[in-house]
């Protein structure tokens, strides 16, 4: 990762001494970190006033739009709060094709082959029959989060747009797109809740490699224990890079 | 009480088989009745005794008082005259905003409403007694008053199969109710916003009923139309929304084939965009194309769709891509399942791999 900084090193100034007392490896950058905070809030509550209305015969489905302030209200929230998805997706793109300088290419991740030979020897070593997979800075878990959310991200802004403005969109598109879109966009949401209920949060919350949770989604950083667990390679490249850096200095003096 | 006690003392008694006949000094006679092995004695007062004891009893008298009042105060609410034997019907008749208006069964079924229950049936039925119109001229009933309703009525299809001899065909009563017609703002109206489609949906639910007249009007409207989003906004209080009525019609409701119907492909931009519902909706006729019910494929995964047997204008119209929604909800089946599936049954492995390996990595 150059031109990023990689190493934050806390209290070696204060203290004197050239003893490291904790290292934390940077994670995600501040503004990750608001975009997925912007994310949890949004998405949150589009499933909680969204699902009454994908299951309309449910038991819960009249109790919680009547706790959301009845259906008028339900409404009003649910677009607000996809609104606010439907911005923070625009800035996502923005940001991250015109506004950070880094290579489109050298992005870490785009999936690759080795994350299919990773998944397959991860369910190995579920069984028993291989090592854990070492993963560099994304692995294939985190990559999958990604572009699933990328993908459905891009379906439900869409399609609830359509369903926003259905007679704006009727100007252009066939009415039968528009029950399509319903469809699509309730179909959507369920297989995401589901992903984020079940496995994201498996992964990230309930493992009990992370429980009670993971805290990089609050600072950021990750310990040097958990960089040496979780991503062993990146730890690795950070570690070797940093030994050229020193050779140098050294060599220079 | 004690008239009766100190009476008692002085009694002359006359034996007669299971039977006495006592003779007390004041004068007064009473009969004894021996009743069963027991010999329990019962005294049976004559008529006239037991009179004088009872209204010299004030409790009896304030009982009576208050009976009495309160059988004149009921009968004098008794304003329908033909409540005597038509009880039912003017319970529900009760309920019925013309009644609360001031009508009276006269006013629909003709005849004397000033009769009342002594002078029978004689005068009621006098003059222009209808009694029970048939099916067929109900609405003549109603335009009395109606006018403009019955005219719009008189163009709708149901007039049309009346007309033709399919009196099933509905008419003013079948959505407005027969004695226990309400207002329209009434929550408990048949023909309420939040009702009507139930009310609509006692025929058009009805497989005999419609498959009686002509093979083609489906059952499945209502359960169709539970799909929309403005079902599942009504039935959650939000009553701005269209219900059946709003496009096709109340009155002059139509068959969708009919030009002039507005649910006719050419008068849907129209019917969408009336001032409270959507206005300003411009679109071209083609490019709305696509049933509002028929989304039967959509979550079921079945074509059900009968292509064949449409007319070959309204085909290009209905059809529009709707092979697309049963490819599109075949595809979230598979990927929903397919990847909730997969990564949940890592989630298990991952789970169950913790108590078999010891050795983590």
């Amino acid at each position: 990762m150059p031109g990023q900084n990689l190493l934050e090193v806390s209290d070696s100034e204060l203290r004197g001494d050239n003893t490291m007392e904790e290292v934390f490896f940077k994670r995600f950058t501040f503004n990750q970190l608001l975009e997925h905070w912007v994310m949890i809030g949004s998405f949150m509550t589009l499933v909680i006033s969204g699902m009454p209305l994908k299951f309309p015969d449910a038991w819960w489905s009249p109790v919680i739009i009547n706790l959301l302030g009845g259906f008028e209200m339900r409404t009003l929230i649910h677009h607000t709060a996809g609104i606010v998805m439907v911005v923070l997706g625009v800035y996502h793109v923005v940001y991250h094709v015109f506004i950070d300088r880094e290579s489109m290419l050298e992005r870490k991740v785009w999936p690759t082959l080795t994350d299919v030979q990773d998944f397959w020897q991860t369910i190995l070593f579920y069984v028993g029959k291989a090592e854990h997979p070492k993963f560099g800075r994304y692995s294939w878990k985190e990559k999958f989060d990604y572009w699933g959310a990328f993908w459905g991200m891009v379906m439900l802004c869409v399609t609830g747009l359509i369903m926003m403005f259905p007679f704006v969109a009727m100007e252009y598109i066939p009415f039968a797109y528009v029950h399509l879109s319903t469809l699509i966009h309730t179909d959507e949401a369920l297989l995401a809740t589901l992903f984020i209920f079940i496995v994201h949060w498996w992964n990230v919350h309930y493992s009990p490699e992370v429980f009670p949770m993971s805290k990089a989604w609050i600072t950021g950083n990750l310990s040097e224990e958990q960089m040496k667990h979780e991503h062993p390679l990146e730890y690795e490249e950070i570690m070797r890079q940093m030994n050229e850096k020193s050779e140098k200095i050294t060599f220079k003096k | 009480m004690n008239t009766l006690n100190n009476d008692k003392k002085n009694d002359k008694l006359y034996k007669v088989s299971g039977k006495r006949v006592i003779q007390s000094k004041t004068g007064l006679k009473r009969i004894e009745l021996r009743i069963g092995i027991s010999g329990k004695v019962y005294q049976m007062l004559s008529p006239g005794k037991t009179l004088y004891l009872l209204l010299n009893n004030k409790f009896v008298l304030i009982f009576i008082l208050v009976i009495s009042l309160f059988t004149s105060v009921g009968s004098a609410q008794e304003d329908i005259s033909c409540y005597h034997c038509h009880t039912t019907v003017v319970s529900q008749f009760r309920n019925n905003i013309h009644y609360q208006k001031g009508f009276t069964c006269a006013d629909c079924h003709g005849g004397n409403d000033l009769s009342n229950s002594s002078v029978i049936s004689y005068s009621v039925m006098s003059g222009n007694f209808i009694g029970r119109p048939s099916r067929s001229n109900i609405t003549d009933v109603c335009s009395k008053c109606h006018p403009q309703e019955a005219k719009d009525y008189k163009t709708s299809i149901h007039w049309a199969q009346i007309q033709k001899g399919h009196t099933d065909a509905a008419t003013c009563t079948d959505c407005h109710g027969i004695h226990e017609i309400r207002a329209i703002s009434d929550p408990n109206s048949s023909a309420n916003r939040q009702n009507s489609p139930a009310t609509c949906a006692k025929c058009h639910s009805n497989k005999e009923m419609m498959s009686a007249w002509y093979y083609g009007i489906k059952t499945d409207r209502f359960d169709t139309y539970k799909e929309s989003f403005h079902w599942r906004a009504l039935s959650n209080g939000y009553t701005v929304v269209a219900t059946c009525a709003d496009c096709h019609g109340n009155h002059n409701t139509k068959a969708t084939t009919d030009p002039n119907s507005s649910t006719y492909p050419e008068n849907l931009p129209k019917t969408c965009g009336k001032p409270n519902c959507h206005p300003g909706a411009n679109f071209d006729v083609k490019i709305a194309s696509g049933l509002v019910h028929d989304k039967e494929s959509l979550h079921t995964a079945e074509l059900v769709f009968n292509k064949t047997s449409l007319e070959p204008q309204m085909k290009d119209y209905y059809l529009g891509p709707f092979d697309l929604a049963y490819w599109i909800a075949l595809f979230f089946k598979i990927l929903t399942t397919g990847v909730i599936g997969i990564f949940a049954g890592m989630v298990i492995l991952d789970f169950f791999s913790r108590i078999k390996i010891h050795k983590r990595w």
